[in-house]
């Protein structure tokens, strides 16, 4: 009886925080299908209304910020993931001089936010010549999420058994090659569950676009939401269909590999 | 093929001594076993001919070649793991295969070879499978097959049947040996189970703390260990030990006592299970002897009783069939003097 009263209680614990979890969500989706001037004058919704993506789409210029952040996403989480499955091999299955050092240096880059240091990256990349264009945008992410990266590729290849990377150098096998063919198949969770995170990560990113970039075309999807709602303080159902729209990418990635995600988020969790 | 050389090879972790100047040659086509406690340095000396570990002194040499710079790939050696280690996104034809593509081996070779040695460990129906759709047995036989399709100058072997269960353990043990005698390839087999060294090896070196205590044929070792670590170690049950002194020209142990033959010095006496006999006034027994029965081993067809003596020593006696005697029971036993070893001090050489 106990037992069942203890479930109860579960359920009713996690039903309430889902509640308080989705009430947003759902209320900017409900939001985003009324009628605009309903919406403004407290009157009752009428129907629902599609149009107003269409209408958030046109006015917010909303296809040439999402192609930017396509751009800067995809970039940022093919070069990100390249460079922290290599440097996670070496940190986590190599031994050489000075690893340790160097992996603690790495782990500043989670530490440090990048807050702290936008400015002088903005008068370093301006010195570059970067500014204003996609590349301020991917190499500081690039950083960011190289420094997660490595810390979590790391964390799973410790968890692979040494005797699998033996068993292929036995073989005759190449660093290179083990770590491809041999130990890479073998933690597609790990580096899907990566790739989520740092997809996510980099698309919601604000901050860098904001300072980085002033020229529209270049705005990713974030800024260019921001600009958005500042041009349409008052037509919330829009607001909302805008907000929708620059969400959804990432909630379709998540959806996509959730399976996955889970799969990794709990290896990593068991395994340490 | 190739014989094996290790010439006085230590290896060291910062301060501690893993192997102690390890000096043995392994004959071409031998099949020798590295057995020991954890700890004793066997595999840490396996891992030094496999190349996975730096030798820090001395030398390994694969036929005539040191190999102590040469990379694991380059060694022309096969291992099998403890814990197998198979890829597990390939199928077994592609754990078997893998070695020989990465040689750059022809089609046609790869597949006579992998076909080969399907049939010799009867894999054939499991080749299109993946090792986690295998059992733990037919893991074994994968990773037994990709040595063996290799065809190398060495196999080395890993505690190799730890993780199976005990009578698909017996049966594997025979067919490694078999497999290894038809192919006559050098291995080095490295257990912790003395029944398997015993049962296996053409010779057996016994290591301790990283020394190499003693080498020889299974049959030298148990009838002529060289020291008391030899003789506890080999043989189950294991030898007994009790202390002697020298007393009027005799060595006097915990109620029985023999001709010490001008020995001096403190000395224990070890004797094994089948040396110790339950008395019955047989002539040339050393005793009686009389204990206590401590523990009662009925194994079908002989039983071993743990003895204790009054003066604390542990003598286990070997009876025939089984045994009438239960655990509080007072007994009286004898020595078969031709099977009593005797050790310097307390843990010494044979004398």
């Amino acid at each position: 009886m106990t037992a069942r009263r203890e479930q109860y209680f579960t359920y009713l614990l996690l039903g309430v925080f889902s509640l308080i979890a989705l009430a947003p969500i759902v209320g900017i989706l409900v939001t985003a299908l009324q009628d605009q001037s309903s919406l403004a004058s407290f009157g009752e919704p009428a129907g629902v209304h599609f149009s107003n993506f269409a209408d958030a789409w046109r006015e917010g210029n909303f296809a040439s910020y999402l192609k930017s952040s396509v751009i800067v996403v995809i970039s940022v989480v093919t070069l990100s993931t390249v460079l922290s499955i290599m440097a996670g091999y070496a940190f986590g299955m190599m031994r050489f001089r000075g690893e340790q050092a160097l992996f603690y240096l790495l782990l500043l880059g989670l530490m440090i936010p990048l807050e702290a240091t936008i400015v002088p990256l903005y008068y370093d990349l301006r010195d570059l010549g970067l500014t204003d264009t996609y590349w301020a945008l991917i190499w500081p992410q690039v950083g960011v999420s190289v420094a997660f990266g490595t810390f979590w590729m790391r964390a799973f290849f410790r968890s692979v058994p040494r005797s699998l990377v033996e068993a292929a150098r036995l073989d005759g096998s190449s660093s290179w090659h083990t770590l491809w063919r041999v130990v890479l198949p073998v933690g597609r969770p790990a580096v899907l569950t990566m790739m989520v995170l740092i997809f996510m990560w980099t698309w919601n990113e604000f901050l860098l676009a904001l300072v980085m970039v002033s020229d529209e075309d270049l705005r990713t999807a974030p800024l260019g939401l921001a600009f958005f709602q500042g041009r349409n303080r008052t037509d919330f159902a829009l607001l909302a269909a805008g907000a929708v729209i620059v969400a959804t990418p990432v909630v379709l990635v998540y959806v996509f590999l959730q399976r996955h995600f889970i799969r990794g988020m709990l290896s990593g969790a068991v395994k340490g | 093929m190739a014989g094996v050389t290790f010439e006085a090879v230590t290896k060291r972790y910062g301060a501690v001594e893993a192997v102690r100047e390890l000096s043995l040659e392994i004959a071409d086509g031998e099949f020798m076993v590295f057995v020991g406690p954890s700890g004793s340095g066997k595999t840490t000396a396996l891992r030094m001919l496999a190349g996975l570990e730096a030798v820090s002194d001395g030398r390994i040499l694969i036929g005539e070649l040191e190999v102590n710079r040469v990379s694991p790939r380059d060694r022309d050696i096969a291992m099998v793991f403890q814990d197998y280690a198979l890829y597990p996104q390939m199928t077994v034809r592609d754990n078997l295969s893998f070695g020989l593509r990465r040689r750059k081996a022809s089609k046609g070779e790869i597949e006579t070879r992998v076909g080969r040695a399907a049939a010799a460990l009867e894999l054939d129906e499991l080749l299109d499978r993946k090792p986690r759709e295998l059992s733990g047995g037919q893991q074994q036989r994968v990773a037994l097959g990709r040595a063996l399709v290799r065809d190398p100058q060495v196999f080395l072997m890993d505690e190799p049947l730890s993780n199976l269960d005990a009578k698909l353990r017996v049966q594997t043990r025979g067919e490694i040996k078999r497999l290894q005698k038809e192919i006559g390839t050098t291995t080095v087999y490295v257990t912790h189970d003395q029944v398997e060294a015993m049962t296996m090896g053409d010779r057996i070196a016994v290591m301790n703390h990283g020394r190499l205590e003693q080498v020889g044929t299974p049959a030298e070792l148990y009838d002529h260990p060289a020291n008391r670590f030899v003789a506890g170690f080999i043989g189950s049950p294991a030898m007994s030990f009790a202390p002697v002194e020298v007393q009027g020209g005799e060595l006097r142990g915990d109620g029985f006592a023999l001709p010490a033959d001008g020995r001096t010095g403190p000395l224990t006496l070890g004797v094994r299970p089948e040396h110790v006999r339950a008395w019955n006034g047989e002539p040339g027994l050393i005793g009686p002897v009389s204990g206590t029965v401590a523990y009662v081993e009925a194994l079908g067809r002989e039983t071993f009783l743990g003895v204790d003596t009054p003066g604390g020593t542990r003598f286990v006696v070997c009876v025939d069939g089984r045994a009438k005697e239960q655990p509080g029971d007072q007994v009286r036993f004898g020595l078969v003097p031709e099977g009593v070893r005797l050790f310097e001090g307390e843990h010494g050489s044979a004398v």
